[in-house]
C-alpha cells in the first residue's frame, strides 16, 4: 500500500527523568512535514501536487506518495510532454528531487521547466452592476454563473508561466538523476527475463537511486525525508527499444507491462512519485489497469474537431481512465465525464466540458450538422442539396 | 507549405513522404532532391527501389556531380561477393562512413528510398534508433525518406512518423496530372501546422502549387445564405416608426413589478414568506351581488 502517514513517525516512548508521576502522556504519532505534500482529507494518504492544480482536483487532491500517474500522449506529444514539465517544476520550487529518463530527447530538455509566477484567481462571481437588469428573467439575477472551471477550496500547488524558462540556479538547486538511454551503458543480461534491456536497465537505476538517497520507507530516519519525483518519457515507444508501438502482435509483449509492475513495487515501498507518459495511440494493449492514475489527452490538433464550433474554447479533451483505489474498495469517481483542457500561458486549465444554450436557429443547425461530420447527404425525400439544411420535419 | 519544405528543411530534421499504391511519391522524392542540388548541398541517396538510371532520369547539370548513389539495388542483401551497399549495413556507424568518405565543406543530405524496404529486413526500433542517431550526430544535416503507407501496419507508421519533424501525405488529385499533399510539420518549440495543397510537378522537376482544395467546399455554402427576405413584400407594415417604438416601450406589461417591487423579492428570498399585496381593481368583488359583473 502507498506509504501511509502513520508508519514513518516513531512514537517516543521514554521517560522524562524529572517528571515525579508515572502518567505519560500518549503522544500521537508525529506526522511527518516533507515539504511540499499534505494528508488527504478523503483517507489519509500523503499527497503531492502534480503542478497543474485542475489535474489535482480531478486526481482526488493530489497524487498519492507511492503510486504511478500514466498520461495518454496526445498524437504529437506536446501537453503531455508539458504536464510532464509542470510536474518536474513542482519538484524544484518544493525541493524534492527528481530522477528523468528519456530515450528520444535529452533529459535536460525537458527540465526546461516554466518559470513560477504568484497568481492570484480572479473572483468567480460578479458585481450585481455590471450584469445588465434583465428584464423578464429577474428572478434569476441573483444566481451564480455555471461554474466550469474545477477547483478546490485549499490552495496546494503553484502556477508556472510556460513561455518562460526556470532560473538555471534554481533549478540546479534541486538534485536530478537523469536517465538519458543512448548514453547508458547498455549490459546485456543472459537472462531470459521477459524483460527489455533498457527497461531493466532504468528499473535498476531507479533502484539504486532510491536506495542510494535513501527514499526506502524501511530505511533509517538518520535525515529529514524527501520525496523523489520520476518522470518517465515516453515509454513503450520504438527508441526504448520496443516493438509494442510497432507491430499488432509484439515479440516483446509483456515488456513494458512487466516493467509497470515493477515500477509500482518498487513505488510502494518507497517515497516517491512516478509520472509516465505512454504514446498510447500506438499501442494497442490497453495498460491503464497497471497505474493507479490514468489520464488520457486528446488534442484537437490535426483532427476533424478543429473546426468544431462547441469547442473553439479549448485546445483538447481529457478522459480520466482510471482512479486509484487505495487502502479502500471504492474510490471517488469524477463528477463530470466530459472535461476539456486548454493551455493558457500562465495556466493549464482543466474545465468541464458544457454546452452552450442554442440562441438562434442558425447557430443550432450549424452545430449540428458539423457534428454528424456530413458534407452533402443524398437523401430521397430532398429535392436539392442546398435547400436540405433549412429543412426540419 | 510546399514551397517552404522545399526550400531547405532544418538542421537535424526529417521528412517523410507517405504515399500509397494509388500515387508514387518518387516524383516528389525527386524534386526534393532536385532542390537540394540546386542549393549546392551534396546530397546521399540509399537506393533500394530504383536503378540510378531511373532516379538519375530528370535530373540534369553539373549539380548532378554532388549527387552521391548507393547502389543497393542490384544487391541488397548481400548474396554476390562484392556487394555495394546492403541493408545490413544500415546503422550509424556504416552511414556516417559512408556520408563522410566523400568530402564536401557543408553536412549532407541523406534521402532514403525507400524506408519501406529497410524495414521488411530490419525490425523497426532498429530502424527508428538509426534515424534518430543519424538526426542527433553531426554528419548528416537532413534526411528524407520515402515510406510507402500500405505496406506496414498502423503501428509502424505511426513510430516513425512520430519521430519525423516534417510528413507529406500524397494521394491523387481530381485532374490527371494533379496531386493532393497533407503536410504535418512540427517546430523545436512543439507548434504543429498543418496543411493541404494540391500540387503538381512539371518536367524539369519543379513544383506547381495550385491552390489548396478545402477551400471549394465552403464556398458553396455562401450563397445559399443570401436567401429572399420573407418580410420584403407584404401586404401590411410589420416595422414600427420612431414615436410607434417610444410608446411601445413606455408601455408598462402587466407582471412587470416596479423595481422596488423586484429587489424586495430579490433580497428577502431566502426564509421568509411575506405576502405582498397591492390592491387590483378586479378585487373589489362584492360578495353579496355575485352577478356584479354582468354587463346586462
Amino acid at each position: 500500500m502507498a506509504a501511509p502517514v502513520s508508519t514513518v513517525g516513531k512514537p517516543s516512548t521514554e521517560r522524562s527523568p524529572f517528571n515525579t508521576t508515572s502518567f505519560q502522556k500518549k503522544t500521537r504519532t508525529k506526522l511527518i512535514s516533507i515539504p511540499g505534500t499534505r494528508p488527504s482529507v478523503q483517507n489519509g494518504q500523503l499527497l503531492v501536487s502534480t503542478g497543474v492544480t485542475s489535474l489535482d482536483y480531478l486526481l482526488g487532491g493530489g497524487l498519492a506518495v507511492g503510486t504511478v500517474l500514466l498520461i495518454e500522449e496526445d498524437r504529437y506529444d506536446s501537453y503531455s510532454r508539458m504536464i510532464l514539465k509542470y510536474f518536474l517544476a513542482e519538484g524544484v520550487v518544493c525541493r524534492h528531487e527528481l530522477f528523468v529518463a528519456a530515450a528520444q530527447d535529452n533529459p535536460d530538455d525537458i527540465l526546461q521547466v516554466g518559470e513560477e509566477v504568484p497568481y492570484f484567481p480572479r473572483l468567480s462571481c460578479e458585481p450585481q452592476d455590471s450584469l445588465d437588469a434583465m428584464k423578464i428573467a429577474w428572478r434569476y439575477q441573483n444566481l451564480p454563473k455555471v461554474q466550469s472551471a474545477l477547483a478546490s477550496s485549499s490552495r496546494f500547488g503553484h502556477y508556472y508561466d510556460v513561455s518562460k524558462t526556470m532560473e538555471p540556479e534554481i533549478r540546479q538547486a534541486a538534485k536530478c538523476h537523469c536517465f538519458y538511454l543512448p548514453e547508458h551503458p547498455t549490459q546485456s543480461s543472459p537472462t531470459h527475463s521477459t524483460m527489455l534491456e533498457s527497461y531493466s536497465a532504468l528499473l535498476k537505476s531507479l533502484q539504486e537511486v532510491i536506495n542510494r538517497e535513501g527514499f526506502d520507507v524501511a530505511a533509517p530516519m538518520t535525515k529529514s525525508r524527501n520525496i523523489l519525483r520520476i518522470g518517465l518519457h515516453s515509454l513503450g515507444s520504438a527508441l526504448w527499444g520496443d516493438d509494442l508501438s510497432c507491430h499488432d502482435n509484439p515479440r516483446n509483449g509483456h515488456a513494458l507491462t512487466t516493467f509497470l509492475y515493477g515500477l509500482r513495487a518498487l513505488l510502494r515501498s518507497s517515497l516517491s512519485v512516478a509520472v509516465v507518459t505512454v504514446p498510447s495511440h500506438l499501442i494497442q494493449v490497453s495498460i491503464t489497469r497497471l497505474c493507479d492514475n490514468a489520464i488520457a489527452l486528446e488534442s484537437f490538433k490535426g483532427s476533424e474537431r478543429e473546426t468544431n464550433p462547441l469547442y473553439k474554447d479549448y485546445h483538447g479533451l481529457l478522459h480520466v481512465r482510471q482512479v486509484p483505489h487505495l487502502n479502500c474498495l471504492a474510490s471517488k469517481l469524477p463528477d463530470h465525464k466530459d472535461l476539456a483542457f486548454k493551455l493558457k500561458r500562465k495556466q493549464f486549465t482543466i474545465e468541464r466540458l458544457h454546452l452552450p444554450p442554442d440562441l438562434s436557429e442558425t447557430v443550432s443547425r450549424v452545430s449540428r450538422g458539423e457534428l454528424a461530420g456530413a458534407a452533402t447527404v443524398a437523401s430521397a425525400c430532398g429535392s436539392g442539396s442546398s435547400g436540405k439544411k433549412h429543412l426540419d420535419f | 507549405m510546399l514551397t517552404e519544405l522545399l526550400q531547405g528543411t532544418d538542421a537535424g530534421g526529417f521528412l517523410i513522404i507517405q504515399d500509397s499504391a494509388s500515387y508514387s511519391g518518387r516524383h516528389l522524392l525527386k524534386s526534393f532532391i532536385n532542390a537540394a542540388l540546386n542549393r549546392e548541398e551534396a546530397v546521399h541517396v540509399l537506393g533500394f527501389e530504383v536503378s540510378e538510371e531511373e532516379l538519375k532520369d530528370g535530373l540534369k547539370g553539373s549539380p548532378v556531380q554532388r549527387l552521391h548513389f548507393h547502389n543497393a539495388y542490384t544487391d541488397p542483401l548481400g548474396w554476390t561477393d562484392q556487394p555495394s551497399f546492403t541493408v545490413h549495413q544500415f546503422c550509424l556507424e556504416e552511414l556516417t562512413r559512408l556520408v563522410k568518405q566523400t568530402s564536401h565543406p557543408k553536412p549532407a543530405t541523406l534521402v532514403i528510398d525507400s524506408l519501406s524496404w529497410i524495414l521488411r529486413h530490419v525490425s523497426a526500433p532498429a530502424v527508428c534508433k538509426t534515424l534518430q542517431q543519424l538526426r542527433k550526430g553531426g554528419a548528416v544535416r537532413a534526411i528524407m525518406g520515402l515510406l510507402h503507407v500500405d505496406m506496414h501496419q498502423r503501428g509502424t507508421v505511426g513510430s516513425l512518423c512520430h519521430l519525423a519533424t516534417s510528413v507529406i501525405t500524397v494521394a491523387p488529385g481530381m485532374k490527371g496530372d494533379e496531386a493532393v499533399a497533407k503536410i504535418t510539420k512540427r517546430s523545436k518549440s512543439g507548434k504543429v501546422v498543418q496543411d493541404e495543397e494540391i500540387f503538381s510537378i512539371k518536367t524539369d522537376l519543379t513544383v506547381v502549387v495550385q491552390s489548396k482544395p478545402s477551400q471549394l467546399g465552403h464556398k458553396q455554402a455562401d450563397p445559399e445564405e443570401q436567401e429572399t427576405d420573407p418580410t420584403a413584400n407584404l401586404t401590411f407594415n410589420l416595422r414600427l416608426s420612431n414615436t410607434e417604438r417610444e410608446a411601445k416601450e413606455k408601455l408598462a406589461l402587466p407582471f412587470v413589478f416596479s423595481k422596488e417591487k423586484k429587489t424586495a423579492l430579490l433580497h428577502s428570498s431566502p426564509g421568509s414568506g411575506r405576502i405582498l399585496y397591492e390592491p387590483d381593481a378586479n378585487d373589489d368583488y362584492d360578495q353579496e351581488d355575485p352577478d356584479d359583473d354582468l354587463d346586462v
